[in-house]
């Protein structure tokens, strides 16, 4: 530090020179304090309140969460449901025309019919069972391969029953060859 | 010693931060002049003084509890005025750091002394004809007794920049006053 500096320094007080208007500057100090002298507590500051609107919070967000993961897997359900109507239509429409087909069959014997019908309603009451079980657990891959495999029971029932039909034919046909 | 000038006015500064509005006023007595001669040096308008003056009283006694006695409480409170002076005069959009521009007007090394014949009253209007980027920080350095860590916080620039920028407006002080 130079003279200069010590100089300047020294005579600090004398840069002191100018003198504050104390009562205005006062008064309005003192208005800007006065709002703090009431001790208030802002709600929040509250650790009760703090507590419920943490809670309020948290299950607001969990409901929306919630809600909106419902909604996305309803609309899957409908989704994957309607496919699985729409299958269920088609093989439902196929199975009772050939049901139709049989009925009306003058070449099967009533016993045959009612066996094959009988076969049939059964197959119907699992599959009543099974759609059931879909409705509660809709990825389980064992209802969907039951509900495949109860279809194909059927197909093959129907192919069966054809194929005695056919062989009945057959044998009519060989033995008027035969004779 | 030192441990025992930090704890100036302890008691009156405890009564302040419980809300005591008496010995509030004794604080603010004690250091209102003081502060107003900072803001007046740095913003040079009286009203803009007052007001810092007045924001700063007020900030200093609703943050009182922030308040841990690691200095005393006046540099404290002297270090809001500053800041609060600083910040009015960046929102004034005044460029604080417009001190390059003048650099090269400088003629080197004109050390021939004037110091002690120089009278008080010339260094203040000397200060007064300063860039404002020297004005601040030959205040802050000469007459508010900051070192250059602190000038550097305080400006937000580091401290070597601190020090090369004081010893320019030392120069350009001193080039000023002798041609009082």
């Amino acid at each position: 530090m130079d003279n200069f500096e010590k100089h300047i320094r020294a005579s600090k007080a004398s840069f002191d020179d100018q003198k504050a208007d104390r009562a205005k500057l006062w008064a309005n100090i003192e208005a800007q304090l006065e709002p703090s002298e009431p001790k208030v507590i802002p709600l929040w500051k509250l650790p009760m309140l703090r507590i419920a609107a943490t809670v309020l919070v948290i299950l607001g967000i969990s409901g929306l969460i919630g809600i909106s993961f419902l909604n996305g897997s309803t609309n899957e359900n409908n989704f994957v449901s309607k496919e699985l109507q729409d299958i269920d239509m088609h093989y439902k429409g196929l199975v009772s025309y050939q049901v139709q087909l049989v009925k009306n069959n003058d070449k099967l014997s009533d016993a045959d019919k009612e066996e094959f019908l009988s076969f049939m309603d059964e197959l119907d009451t699992e599959y009543e069972q099974l759609k059931l079980e879909m409705k509660n657990n809709l990825d389980n891959e064992l209802v969907l391969e039951a509900i495949v495999s109860n279809y194909r029971k059927r197909i093959e029932l129907i192919e069966n029953l054809l194929r005695q039909l056919n062989e009945s034919k057959l044998k009519d046909e060989d033995y008027g060859y035969t004779l | 010693m030192k441990t025992e000038i930090r704890f100036t006015h302890k008691s009156l500064v405890e009564s302040s931060k419980s809300g005591d509005r008496n010995a509030q006023y004794q604080l603010y007595e004690l250091y209102v002049d003081a502060m107003y001669n900072i803001g007046m040096r740095f913003l040079g308008v009286k009203e803009d003084a007052e007001d810092i003056v007045q924001d700063s009283f007020v900030d200093a006694f609703k943050n009182l509890h922030n308040f841990k006695y690691e200095s005393t409480f006046g540099a404290w409170l002297k270090r809001i005025v500053i800041n609060k002076s600083i910040n009015h005069l960046k929102v004034k959009r005044l460029p604080l750091a417009a001190m390059d521009d003048h650099e090269y007007h400088l003629t080197e090394e004109i050390h021939n002394d004037p110091v002690d014949a120089i009278d008080i009253q010339k260094v203040k209007m000397g200060i007064e004809k300063l860039p404002l980027g020297y004005k601040n920080i030959i205040n802050l350095y000469l007459l508010e007794g900051y070192d250059h860590i602190e000038i550097g916080e305080v400006l937000g620039i580091t401290t070597s920049t601190s020090k090369s920028q004081y010893h320019r407006a030392k120069k350009k002080l001193v080039e000023i006053i002798n041609t009082l």
